[in-house]
Protein backbone atom coordinates (compact mmCIF):
# COMPACT_ATOMS: atom_id res chain seq x y z
CA UNK A 1 0.00 0.00 0.00
CA UNK A 2 2.62 2.68 1.38
CA UNK A 3 4.47 1.79 -2.73
CA UNK A 4 1.31 2.48 -4.22
CA UNK A 5 1.25 5.36 -2.49
CA UNK A 6 4.84 6.55 -3.03
CA UNK A 7 4.44 5.60 -6.92
CA UNK A 8 1.04 7.51 -6.64
CA UNK A 9 3.13 10.35 -4.74
CA UNK A 10 6.07 10.33 -7.66
CA UNK A 11 3.08 10.49 -10.44
CA UNK A 12 1.75 13.50 -9.43
CA UNK A 13 4.78 15.14 -8.49
CA UNK A 14 6.13 14.43 -12.05
CA UNK A 15 3.00 15.48 -13.86
CA UNK A 16 3.04 18.81 -11.52
CA UNK A 17 6.93 19.56 -12.55
CA UNK A 18 6.05 19.14 -16.18
CA UNK A 19 2.67 21.42 -15.52
CA UNK A 20 4.80 24.21 -13.68
CA UNK A 21 7.37 23.79 -16.61
CA UNK A 22 4.43 24.78 -19.40
CA UNK A 23 2.99 27.38 -17.29
CA UNK A 24 6.54 29.30 -17.03
CA UNK A 25 7.24 28.23 -20.80
CA UNK A 26 3.79 30.08 -21.43
CA UNK A 27 4.01 33.28 -19.32
CA UNK A 28 8.03 33.73 -20.60
CA UNK A 29 6.94 33.06 -24.08
CA UNK A 30 4.14 35.13 -23.94
CA UNK A 31 6.20 37.99 -22.25
CA UNK A 32 8.50 37.88 -25.30
CA UNK A 33 5.62 38.77 -27.70
CA UNK A 34 5.62 36.34 -30.25
CA UNK A 35 4.72 33.03 -29.92
CA UNK A 36 6.60 29.28 -30.11
CA UNK A 37 5.91 26.16 -32.46
CA UNK A 38 8.00 22.77 -31.29
CA UNK A 39 6.45 19.99 -33.63
CA UNK A 40 3.28 19.61 -32.21
CA UNK A 41 3.44 21.85 -29.26
CA UNK A 42 2.38 25.15 -29.37
CA UNK A 43 3.14 28.28 -26.82
CA UNK A 44 0.96 31.13 -27.56
CA UNK A 45 2.38 34.08 -27.48
CA UNK A 46 -0.22 36.43 -26.82
CA UNK A 47 -1.05 37.56 -23.51
CA UNK A 48 -4.79 36.29 -23.31
CA UNK A 49 -3.54 32.60 -24.19
CA UNK A 50 0.16 32.37 -23.20
CA UNK A 51 -0.65 35.57 -20.47
CA UNK A 52 -3.07 35.08 -18.41
CA UNK A 53 -3.51 31.14 -19.63
CA UNK A 54 -0.02 30.19 -18.19
CA UNK A 55 -0.50 31.73 -14.82
CA UNK A 56 -3.35 29.23 -14.77
CA UNK A 57 -0.90 26.70 -16.04
CA UNK A 58 1.16 27.49 -13.47
CA UNK A 59 -0.92 27.14 -10.43
CA UNK A 60 -2.43 23.80 -11.89
CA UNK A 61 1.31 22.93 -11.17
CA UNK A 62 1.43 23.64 -7.91
CA UNK A 63 -1.45 22.77 -6.77
CA UNK A 64 -0.34 18.88 -8.00
CA UNK A 65 2.83 19.85 -6.45
CA UNK A 66 1.37 20.74 -2.87
CA UNK A 67 -1.12 17.83 -2.56
CA UNK A 68 0.84 15.08 -4.26
CA UNK A 69 2.53 13.98 -0.78
CA UNK A 70 -0.14 12.71 0.65
CA UNK A 71 -3.00 12.32 -2.09
CA UNK A 72 -5.39 9.47 0.08
CA UNK A 73 -5.91 12.97 2.27
CA UNK A 74 -8.73 14.19 0.98
CA UNK A 75 -7.62 17.89 1.31
CA UNK A 76 -4.78 17.05 -0.60
CA UNK A 77 -6.39 15.02 -2.86
CA UNK A 78 -8.66 17.91 -3.42
CA UNK A 79 -5.83 19.77 -4.29
CA UNK A 80 -4.50 17.77 -6.86
CA UNK A 81 -8.10 17.23 -8.15
CA UNK A 82 -8.37 21.08 -8.30
CA UNK A 83 -5.31 21.35 -10.40
CA UNK A 84 -7.32 18.78 -12.68
CA UNK A 85 -9.95 21.25 -13.35
CA UNK A 86 -7.69 24.07 -13.86
CA UNK A 87 -6.17 22.14 -16.95
CA UNK A 88 -9.36 20.90 -18.00
CA UNK A 89 -10.83 24.99 -18.26
CA UNK A 90 -7.77 25.78 -20.35
CA UNK A 91 -7.59 22.55 -22.51
CA UNK A 92 -11.39 23.13 -22.62
CA UNK A 93 -11.60 26.22 -24.18
CA UNK A 94 -8.94 25.47 -26.36
CA UNK A 95 -11.05 22.63 -27.48
CA UNK A 96 -13.99 24.77 -27.56
CA UNK A 97 -12.86 27.42 -29.61
CA UNK A 98 -11.38 24.73 -32.18
CA UNK A 99 -14.51 24.21 -32.41
CA UNK A 100 -16.05 27.42 -33.25
CA UNK A 101 -13.40 27.72 -35.54
CA UNK A 102 -14.38 24.68 -37.48
CA UNK A 103 -17.94 25.53 -38.48
CA UNK A 104 -17.76 28.41 -40.12
CA UNK A 105 -16.31 28.51 -43.35
CA UNK A 106 -14.76 31.76 -43.25
CA UNK A 107 -15.10 35.52 -44.53
CA UNK A 108 -15.01 34.62 -48.00
CA UNK A 109 -15.82 30.65 -48.57
CA UNK A 110 -19.32 29.01 -48.23
CA UNK A 111 -21.76 29.33 -44.97
CA UNK A 112 -19.73 26.22 -43.46
CA UNK A 113 -16.26 24.49 -44.10
CA UNK A 114 -15.54 21.89 -45.98
CA UNK A 115 -14.78 18.53 -44.18
CA UNK A 116 -10.82 18.96 -45.04
CA UNK A 117 -11.04 22.58 -43.30
CA UNK A 118 -13.14 21.45 -40.30
CA UNK A 119 -10.33 18.22 -39.67
CA UNK A 120 -7.74 20.56 -40.68
CA UNK A 121 -8.92 23.04 -37.51
CA UNK A 122 -7.92 20.06 -35.27
CA UNK A 123 -4.82 19.10 -36.34
CA UNK A 124 -1.73 20.15 -34.02
CA UNK A 125 0.38 21.98 -32.90
CA UNK A 126 -1.77 22.27 -29.85
CA UNK A 127 -1.13 24.51 -26.41
CA UNK A 128 0.52 22.48 -23.45
CA UNK A 129 -2.84 22.14 -21.90
CA UNK A 130 -4.16 19.98 -24.38
CA UNK A 131 -1.23 17.49 -23.91
CA UNK A 132 -1.72 17.75 -20.07
CA UNK A 133 -5.36 16.78 -20.36
CA UNK A 134 -5.37 13.28 -20.65
CA UNK A 135 -3.10 12.73 -17.51
CA UNK A 136 -5.18 15.12 -15.67
CA UNK A 137 -8.15 12.95 -16.29
CA UNK A 138 -6.54 9.78 -14.96
CA UNK A 139 -5.61 11.27 -11.49
CA UNK A 140 -9.07 12.74 -11.61
CA UNK A 141 -10.22 8.71 -11.87
CA UNK A 142 -7.55 7.46 -9.46
CA UNK A 143 -8.81 10.82 -6.57
CA UNK A 144 -12.84 9.47 -7.25
CA UNK A 145 -11.79 5.79 -7.10
CA UNK A 146 -10.21 6.64 -3.87
CA UNK A 147 -12.82 8.53 -2.59
CA UNK A 148 -15.85 5.79 -3.24
CA UNK A 149 -13.61 3.34 -1.24
CA UNK A 150 -12.74 5.84 1.47
CA UNK B 1 -55.69 19.01 24.86
CA UNK B 2 -53.57 21.32 26.55
CA UNK B 3 -49.67 19.93 26.86
CA UNK B 4 -47.47 20.46 29.91
CA UNK B 5 -43.26 21.37 29.63
CA UNK B 6 -42.63 17.40 29.72
CA UNK B 7 -45.30 16.09 27.08
CA UNK B 8 -44.80 19.09 25.23
CA UNK B 9 -40.64 18.06 24.98
CA UNK B 10 -41.65 14.40 24.53
CA UNK B 11 -43.54 15.41 21.30
CA UNK B 12 -40.45 17.07 19.99
CA UNK B 13 -38.77 14.19 20.46
CA UNK B 14 -40.87 12.32 19.03
CA UNK B 15 -41.35 14.50 15.85
CA UNK B 16 -37.33 14.89 15.61
CA UNK B 17 -36.91 11.20 15.43
CA UNK B 18 -39.17 10.83 12.61
CA UNK B 19 -37.21 13.53 10.39
CA UNK B 20 -33.96 13.46 11.03
CA UNK B 21 -31.29 11.65 10.81
CA UNK B 22 -28.45 11.57 13.13
CA UNK B 23 -24.70 10.40 11.69
CA UNK B 24 -21.55 10.85 12.28
CA UNK B 25 -19.82 13.58 9.62
CA UNK B 26 -17.24 12.87 7.07
CA UNK B 27 -15.60 15.45 5.26
CA UNK B 28 -16.22 14.68 1.29
CA UNK B 29 -13.71 15.76 -1.08
CA UNK B 30 -16.81 17.78 -2.61
CA UNK B 31 -16.70 19.55 1.18
CA UNK B 32 -12.71 20.07 0.64
CA UNK B 33 -13.48 21.61 -2.66
CA UNK B 34 -15.34 23.66 -1.66
CA UNK B 35 -13.24 25.22 0.90
CA UNK B 36 -10.27 25.64 -1.61
CA UNK B 37 -12.64 27.75 -3.65
CA UNK B 38 -12.96 30.42 -0.83
CA UNK B 39 -9.54 30.55 1.14
CA UNK B 40 -7.41 33.45 -0.91
CA UNK B 41 -4.64 31.43 -1.11
CA UNK B 42 -6.04 28.45 -3.22
CA UNK B 43 -9.90 30.45 -3.99
CA UNK B 44 -7.99 33.34 -6.55
CA UNK B 45 -6.05 31.38 -9.01
CA UNK B 46 -9.01 29.60 -9.24
CA UNK B 47 -11.44 32.50 -9.98
CA UNK B 48 -8.67 33.51 -12.05
CA UNK B 49 -9.02 30.59 -13.89
CA UNK B 50 -12.95 30.68 -14.11
CA UNK B 51 -13.22 34.32 -15.64
CA UNK B 52 -10.55 32.85 -18.09
CA UNK B 53 -13.08 30.28 -19.03
CA UNK B 54 -15.73 32.81 -19.14
CA UNK B 55 -14.57 35.36 -21.24
CA UNK B 56 -13.02 32.61 -23.46
CA UNK B 57 -15.66 30.89 -24.18
CA UNK B 58 -17.75 34.32 -24.68
CA UNK B 59 -15.18 34.98 -27.56
CA UNK B 60 -14.94 32.14 -29.31
CA UNK B 61 -18.84 31.47 -29.02
CA UNK B 62 -19.99 35.25 -29.38
CA UNK B 63 -17.26 36.56 -31.63
CA UNK B 64 -15.74 33.80 -33.75
CA UNK B 65 -18.95 31.43 -34.12
CA UNK B 66 -21.93 33.57 -33.92
CA UNK B 67 -21.16 37.15 -35.23
CA UNK B 68 -17.45 36.57 -37.22
CA UNK B 69 -18.81 33.24 -38.77
CA UNK B 70 -22.42 33.82 -39.99
CA UNK B 71 -23.44 36.91 -39.03
CA UNK B 72 -21.39 39.39 -40.67
CA UNK B 73 -21.76 37.38 -43.83
CA UNK B 74 -25.43 37.60 -43.70
CA UNK B 75 -25.64 41.19 -43.47
CA UNK B 76 -22.76 42.46 -44.81
CA UNK B 77 -22.60 40.12 -48.15
CA UNK B 78 -26.45 39.66 -48.30
CA UNK B 79 -28.80 42.04 -45.85
CA UNK B 80 -26.87 44.84 -46.38
CA UNK B 81 -26.98 45.22 -50.51
CA UNK B 82 -30.25 43.50 -50.48
CA UNK B 83 -31.24 46.72 -49.01
CA UNK B 84 -29.68 49.31 -50.88
CA UNK B 85 -30.90 47.94 -54.23
CA UNK B 86 -34.52 47.47 -53.22
CA UNK B 87 -34.93 50.71 -51.11
CA UNK B 88 -36.03 53.85 -53.12
CA UNK B 89 -34.44 57.44 -52.38
CA UNK B 90 -30.72 56.93 -52.27
CA UNK B 91 -29.00 59.67 -50.58
CA UNK B 92 -32.44 60.84 -49.27
CA UNK B 93 -33.29 61.79 -45.03
CA UNK B 94 -35.59 58.43 -45.07
CA UNK B 95 -32.58 56.72 -46.70
CA UNK B 96 -29.98 57.64 -44.83
CA UNK B 97 -32.08 56.54 -41.44
CA UNK B 98 -33.70 53.83 -42.20
CA UNK B 99 -30.79 51.93 -44.24
CA UNK B 100 -27.58 53.67 -45.06
CA UNK B 101 -26.06 56.81 -44.02
CA UNK B 102 -23.50 56.15 -46.54
CA UNK B 103 -20.67 59.03 -47.11
CA UNK B 104 -19.93 61.45 -49.33
CA UNK B 105 -17.17 61.92 -51.74
CA UNK B 106 -16.75 64.33 -54.13
CA UNK B 107 -20.03 65.45 -53.82
CA UNK B 108 -21.02 61.93 -54.66
CA UNK B 109 -23.01 59.38 -52.68
CA UNK B 110 -21.30 56.57 -51.34
CA UNK B 111 -22.86 53.45 -50.01
CA UNK B 112 -21.50 51.69 -47.37
CA UNK B 113 -20.22 48.24 -47.69
CA UNK B 114 -20.52 47.13 -43.84
CA UNK B 115 -23.20 47.12 -41.28
CA UNK B 116 -20.57 48.97 -39.28
CA UNK B 117 -20.52 51.79 -41.34
CA UNK B 118 -24.09 52.30 -42.53
CA UNK B 119 -25.87 53.20 -39.72
CA UNK B 120 -29.47 52.43 -40.87
CA UNK B 121 -32.15 51.35 -38.44
CA UNK B 122 -32.96 48.18 -41.02
CA UNK B 123 -29.22 47.53 -41.46
CA UNK B 124 -26.77 48.82 -38.50
CA UNK B 125 -29.59 48.62 -35.62
CA UNK B 126 -30.91 44.40 -36.64
CA UNK B 127 -27.09 43.64 -37.28
CA UNK B 128 -26.15 45.22 -33.76
CA UNK B 129 -29.38 44.04 -31.79
CA UNK B 130 -29.45 40.24 -33.63
CA UNK B 131 -25.68 39.64 -34.99
CA UNK B 132 -23.83 40.89 -32.14
CA UNK B 133 -25.96 41.63 -28.96
CA UNK B 134 -27.88 38.12 -29.18
CA UNK B 135 -25.11 35.58 -29.19
CA UNK B 136 -23.09 37.81 -26.43
CA UNK B 137 -25.87 37.95 -24.57
CA UNK B 138 -26.88 34.15 -24.69
CA UNK B 139 -23.78 32.87 -24.11
CA UNK B 140 -23.03 35.35 -21.05
CA UNK B 141 -26.27 34.61 -19.56
CA UNK B 142 -25.70 30.95 -19.95
CA UNK B 143 -22.46 30.91 -18.10
CA UNK B 144 -23.72 33.06 -15.66
CA UNK B 145 -26.47 31.01 -14.88
CA UNK B 146 -24.13 27.79 -14.99
CA UNK B 147 -21.86 29.41 -12.19
CA UNK B 148 -25.10 30.30 -9.98
CA UNK B 149 -26.18 26.72 -10.13
CA UNK B 150 -23.46 24.92 -9.52
CA UNK B 151 -22.87 27.00 -6.26
CA UNK B 152 -19.60 29.01 -7.17
CA UNK B 153 -21.03 32.50 -6.74
CA UNK B 154 -21.67 32.61 -3.09
CA UNK B 155 -18.00 31.56 -3.09
CA UNK B 156 -16.78 34.42 -5.25
CA UNK B 157 -18.50 37.09 -2.85
CA UNK B 158 -16.91 35.14 -0.06
CA UNK B 159 -13.72 35.32 -1.37
CA UNK B 160 -13.71 38.86 -2.63
CA UNK B 161 -15.33 40.40 0.29
CA UNK B 162 -12.11 41.91 1.79
CA UNK B 163 -11.33 43.64 -1.21
CA UNK B 164 -15.44 44.72 -1.68
CA UNK B 165 -15.44 46.36 1.96
CA UNK B 166 -12.02 48.55 0.69
CA UNK B 167 -14.78 50.18 -1.69
CA UNK B 168 -17.74 50.83 1.06
CA UNK B 169 -19.48 47.22 -0.38
CA UNK B 170 -19.15 43.51 0.90
CA UNK B 171 -18.99 40.53 -0.89
CA UNK B 172 -22.93 40.31 -1.91
CA UNK B 173 -21.94 43.25 -4.40
CA UNK B 174 -20.44 40.48 -6.95
CA UNK B 175 -24.20 39.67 -7.85
CA UNK B 176 -24.77 43.31 -9.26
CA UNK B 177 -21.29 43.92 -11.22
CA UNK B 178 -21.36 40.62 -12.64
CA UNK B 179 -24.96 40.72 -13.45
CA UNK B 180 -23.74 44.40 -15.15
CA UNK B 181 -21.73 42.99 -17.32
CA UNK B 182 -24.90 41.39 -18.96
CA UNK B 183 -26.74 44.09 -18.62
CA UNK B 184 -27.11 47.73 -16.38
CA UNK B 185 -30.83 47.57 -16.30
CA UNK B 186 -31.21 44.32 -14.04
CA UNK B 187 -28.08 45.24 -12.03
CA UNK B 188 -29.40 48.19 -11.14
CA UNK B 189 -32.27 46.39 -9.38
CA UNK B 190 -30.29 43.90 -7.83
CA UNK B 191 -28.41 46.23 -5.82
CA UNK B 192 -31.41 46.14 -3.94
CA UNK B 193 -29.21 43.54 -2.45
CA UNK B 194 -27.07 45.59 -0.57
CA UNK B 195 -28.32 46.64 2.99
CA UNK B 196 -27.22 50.62 3.25
CA UNK B 197 -28.23 53.41 1.02
CA UNK B 198 -24.22 54.31 0.92
CA UNK B 199 -23.82 50.68 -0.37
CA UNK B 200 -26.67 51.00 -3.06
CA UNK B 201 -25.24 54.68 -3.73
CA UNK B 202 -21.38 53.68 -4.75
CA UNK B 203 -22.49 49.91 -6.45
CA UNK B 204 -25.21 52.07 -8.72
CA UNK B 205 -22.35 54.82 -9.52
CA UNK B 206 -20.06 52.54 -9.92
CA UNK B 207 -21.59 50.20 -12.50
CA UNK B 208 -23.16 53.08 -14.45
CA UNK B 209 -19.80 54.32 -14.83
CA UNK B 210 -17.38 51.27 -14.99
CA UNK B 211 -18.78 48.13 -16.13
CA UNK B 212 -19.46 47.91 -19.79
CA UNK B 213 -22.82 45.57 -20.49
CA UNK B 214 -22.52 42.66 -22.49
CA UNK B 215 -23.73 44.16 -25.95
CA UNK B 216 -20.82 46.91 -25.16
CA UNK B 217 -18.38 44.10 -24.54
CA UNK B 218 -19.37 41.91 -27.60
CA UNK B 219 -19.20 44.99 -30.11
CA UNK B 220 -16.22 45.88 -28.36
CA UNK B 221 -14.63 42.20 -28.80
CA UNK B 222 -15.60 42.76 -32.87
CA UNK B 223 -14.15 46.29 -33.11
CA UNK B 224 -11.26 46.50 -31.48
CA UNK B 225 -10.28 42.92 -29.83
CA UNK B 226 -6.45 43.98 -29.62
CA UNK B 227 -7.22 46.62 -27.46
CA UNK B 228 -10.08 45.31 -25.30
CA UNK B 229 -7.83 43.73 -22.67
CA UNK B 230 -6.39 47.27 -21.83
CA UNK B 231 -9.86 49.13 -21.55
CA UNK B 232 -10.88 46.63 -19.42
CA UNK B 233 -8.27 47.07 -17.66
CA UNK B 234 -8.40 50.90 -17.65
CA UNK B 235 -12.20 50.29 -16.20
CA UNK B 236 -11.17 47.84 -13.45
CA UNK B 237 -8.28 50.32 -12.06
CA UNK B 238 -10.95 53.25 -12.07
CA UNK B 239 -14.02 50.98 -10.56
CA UNK B 240 -11.77 50.23 -7.20
CA UNK B 241 -10.22 53.81 -7.56
CA UNK B 242 -13.40 55.67 -7.59
CA UNK B 243 -15.05 53.16 -5.24
CA UNK B 244 -12.08 53.43 -2.61
CA UNK B 245 -12.85 57.58 -2.91
CA UNK B 246 -16.37 57.48 -2.53
CA UNK B 247 -16.29 54.94 0.34
CA UNK B 248 -14.34 57.50 2.04
CA UNK B 249 -16.37 60.62 0.75
CA UNK B 250 -20.40 59.29 1.21
CA UNK B 251 -21.82 59.15 4.51
CA UNK B 252 -23.12 55.53 5.38
CA UNK B 253 -22.48 52.42 7.26
CA UNK B 254 -21.10 49.81 5.33
CA UNK B 255 -22.07 46.42 7.31
CA UNK B 256 -20.81 42.79 7.58
CA UNK B 257 -22.15 39.74 5.88
CA UNK B 258 -23.16 36.22 7.07
CA UNK B 259 -23.25 34.09 3.77
CA UNK B 260 -24.58 30.49 3.61
CA UNK B 261 -22.82 28.95 1.39
CA UNK B 262 -24.16 25.86 -0.36
CA UNK B 263 -22.44 22.90 -1.53
CA UNK B 264 -21.66 22.30 -5.01
CA UNK B 265 -24.36 20.53 -7.20
CA UNK B 266 -25.22 19.44 -10.32
CA UNK B 267 -27.32 22.23 -12.46
CA UNK B 268 -30.58 21.47 -13.39
CA UNK B 269 -31.14 21.62 -16.93
CA UNK B 270 -35.34 22.92 -16.49
CA UNK B 271 -33.56 25.76 -13.84
CA UNK B 272 -30.84 26.92 -16.45
CA UNK B 273 -33.47 27.28 -19.57
CA UNK B 274 -35.70 28.99 -17.76
CA UNK B 275 -33.21 31.48 -15.90
CA UNK B 276 -31.43 32.26 -19.12
CA UNK B 277 -35.02 32.69 -21.13
CA UNK B 278 -36.12 34.83 -18.28
CA UNK B 279 -33.13 37.01 -18.59
CA UNK B 280 -32.45 37.27 -22.23
CA UNK B 281 -35.97 38.15 -23.25
CA UNK B 282 -35.77 40.85 -20.68
CA UNK B 283 -33.01 41.89 -21.76
CA UNK B 284 -34.28 41.95 -25.33
CA UNK B 285 -37.46 44.00 -24.50
CA UNK B 286 -35.44 46.72 -23.24
CA UNK B 287 -32.23 46.65 -25.56
CA UNK B 288 -33.42 46.31 -28.89
CA UNK B 289 -36.38 48.99 -28.95
CA UNK B 290 -33.14 51.19 -27.88
CA UNK B 291 -30.92 50.16 -30.14
CA UNK B 292 -33.31 50.83 -32.90
CA UNK B 293 -34.29 53.95 -32.06
CA UNK B 294 -30.80 54.70 -31.25
CA UNK B 295 -29.82 54.86 -34.84
CA UNK B 296 -32.93 57.27 -35.69
CA UNK B 297 -31.98 59.64 -32.95
CA UNK B 298 -28.27 59.81 -33.91
CA UNK B 299 -29.15 59.84 -38.03
CA UNK B 300 -31.08 62.88 -37.28
CA UNK B 301 -28.83 64.19 -35.31
CA UNK B 302 -26.26 63.97 -37.99
CA UNK B 303 -28.52 65.18 -40.45
CA UNK B 304 -29.78 68.70 -38.58
CA UNK B 305 -26.11 68.97 -38.21
CA UNK B 306 -26.60 69.00 -33.89
CA UNK B 307 -23.27 66.40 -33.98
CA UNK B 308 -20.80 68.55 -36.29
CA UNK B 309 -22.20 71.65 -34.19
CA UNK B 310 -21.73 70.08 -30.63
CA UNK B 311 -18.25 68.40 -31.69
CA UNK B 312 -16.74 72.03 -32.99
CA UNK B 313 -18.06 73.31 -29.51
CA UNK B 314 -16.42 70.49 -27.34
CA UNK B 315 -13.61 70.34 -30.01
CA UNK B 316 -10.98 72.09 -27.06
CA UNK B 317 -12.28 69.41 -24.45
CA UNK B 318 -12.06 66.48 -26.81
CA UNK B 319 -8.56 67.45 -28.48
CA UNK B 320 -6.85 69.21 -25.75
CA UNK B 321 -8.06 67.30 -22.37
CA UNK B 322 -8.93 64.13 -23.23
CA UNK B 323 -6.87 63.47 -26.61
CA UNK B 324 -8.84 62.54 -29.14
CA UNK B 325 -10.46 63.46 -32.34
CA UNK B 326 -13.66 66.02 -32.30
CA UNK B 327 -15.42 64.00 -34.56
CA UNK B 328 -15.90 61.36 -31.48
CA UNK B 329 -18.08 63.91 -29.82
CA UNK B 330 -20.57 61.81 -32.13
CA UNK B 331 -20.32 58.69 -30.75
CA UNK B 332 -20.55 60.01 -27.13
CA UNK B 333 -24.30 61.27 -27.60
CA UNK B 334 -24.52 58.10 -29.03
CA UNK B 335 -24.03 56.16 -26.04
CA UNK B 336 -26.60 58.20 -23.89
CA UNK B 337 -29.01 55.78 -26.14
CA UNK B 338 -26.91 52.80 -26.64
CA UNK B 339 -23.19 52.16 -26.03
CA UNK B 340 -22.79 48.86 -28.27
CA UNK B 341 -23.95 51.76 -31.31
CA UNK B 342 -21.30 54.51 -29.92
CA UNK B 343 -18.19 52.04 -29.68
CA UNK B 344 -19.58 51.01 -33.76
CA UNK B 345 -19.37 54.49 -34.60
CA UNK B 346 -16.15 54.71 -32.63
CA UNK B 347 -14.54 51.95 -35.15
CA UNK B 348 -15.01 53.83 -38.70
CA UNK B 349 -13.32 56.94 -36.80
CA UNK B 350 -9.98 56.90 -38.25
CA UNK B 351 -7.63 57.47 -34.80
CA UNK B 352 -4.90 56.20 -33.55
CA UNK B 353 -4.64 52.73 -31.18
CA UNK B 354 -4.15 54.78 -27.86
CA UNK B 355 -6.96 57.21 -29.15
CA UNK B 356 -8.90 54.63 -30.04
CA UNK B 357 -8.68 53.06 -26.82
CA UNK B 358 -9.35 55.93 -24.76
CA UNK B 359 -11.99 57.06 -27.01
CA UNK B 360 -13.66 53.49 -26.21
CA UNK B 361 -12.93 53.65 -22.38
CA UNK B 362 -14.48 57.65 -22.37
CA UNK B 363 -17.50 55.86 -23.92
CA UNK B 364 -17.69 53.29 -21.19
CA UNK B 365 -17.60 55.91 -17.97
CA UNK B 366 -19.50 58.48 -20.19
CA UNK B 367 -23.13 58.19 -18.81
CA UNK B 368 -25.21 55.51 -18.30
CA UNK B 369 -27.32 54.55 -20.99
CA UNK B 370 -30.75 55.77 -21.25
CA UNK B 371 -32.01 52.49 -19.96
CA UNK B 372 -29.61 52.74 -16.75
CA UNK B 373 -30.91 55.99 -16.11
CA UNK B 374 -34.21 55.36 -16.30
CA UNK B 375 -33.53 52.41 -13.67
CA UNK B 376 -31.59 54.87 -11.45
CA UNK B 377 -34.50 57.37 -11.31
CA UNK B 378 -36.85 54.50 -10.57
CA UNK B 379 -34.37 53.49 -7.10
CA UNK B 380 -34.54 57.59 -6.50
CA UNK B 381 -33.76 60.63 -8.04
CA UNK B 382 -31.46 61.85 -5.25
CA UNK B 383 -29.46 58.68 -6.10
CA UNK B 384 -29.22 59.61 -9.63
CA UNK B 385 -28.75 63.55 -8.89
CA UNK B 386 -25.69 62.05 -6.87
CA UNK B 387 -24.33 59.14 -9.57
CA UNK B 388 -24.28 61.59 -12.03
CA UNK B 389 -22.72 64.79 -10.38
CA UNK B 390 -19.94 61.79 -9.38
CA UNK B 391 -19.67 60.86 -13.10
CA UNK B 392 -19.23 64.03 -14.63
CA UNK B 393 -16.43 64.39 -12.07
CA UNK B 394 -15.27 60.89 -13.24
CA UNK B 395 -14.87 61.46 -16.60
CA UNK B 396 -13.14 64.72 -16.31
CA UNK B 397 -10.83 63.56 -14.43
CA UNK B 398 -10.54 60.11 -15.66
CA UNK B 399 -10.05 61.09 -19.41
CA UNK B 400 -7.52 63.24 -18.23
CA UNK B 401 -5.86 61.04 -16.42
CA UNK B 402 -5.80 58.34 -19.32
CA UNK B 403 -4.71 61.00 -21.97
CA UNK B 404 -1.83 61.86 -19.51
CA UNK B 405 -0.28 58.41 -19.21
CA UNK B 406 -0.81 57.67 -22.73
CA UNK B 407 1.97 61.12 -22.89
CA UNK B 408 3.88 59.57 -20.33
CA UNK B 409 4.73 56.08 -22.14
CA UNK B 410 4.53 58.23 -25.55
CA UNK B 411 1.46 56.81 -27.11
CA UNK B 412 -0.81 59.40 -26.88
Amino acid sequence: MAEKNNLVMICIAILGVVTVAFGLADILVSAGGDGTELSILEIPGDMFRGGWGGFIVLFAGLFYLSGCKNVAEVHNASKVAMGSVLIWIMAGTDIFAMITESIPGGEDGPWFNSLSGFLGTYAPPYAPAMFLLPFSLVVVYYILKQERTR
Amino acid sequence: MKLGPDERWDLIDSIASQVVTYGKYRHTLKDAIGELTVKPMTGIPIAIAVLYGFWSVFGSFAGTLCTDGFFVKLFDGYWLPWLQGVFPGEGGWLYSILIDAGGMTNGEFILSDNCFEAFGVLTSGLFVAIGVVLPAIVIFYLMLTLLEDIGYMPRLAVLIDTVLHRIGLHGYAIVPTILSLGCNVPAVTATRILETRKQRFIMMTLLAIFIPCGAQLGIMEEVIPELIGYALLYLVIGYFIFGFILNRIVPGKSPEILIDVPSYQKPMIANVRRKLWMRVSSFFKVAVPFVLLGCVVVNVLYLVGFIQWLGDILAPVFVGWFGVPKETAGPLVAAFLRKDLAVAQLSVIEMTQYQMLSAVVLVSIYFPCVATFAMMLKEGWKELIGSVAVLAVVVFLYGGIIHLIGKLIGVA
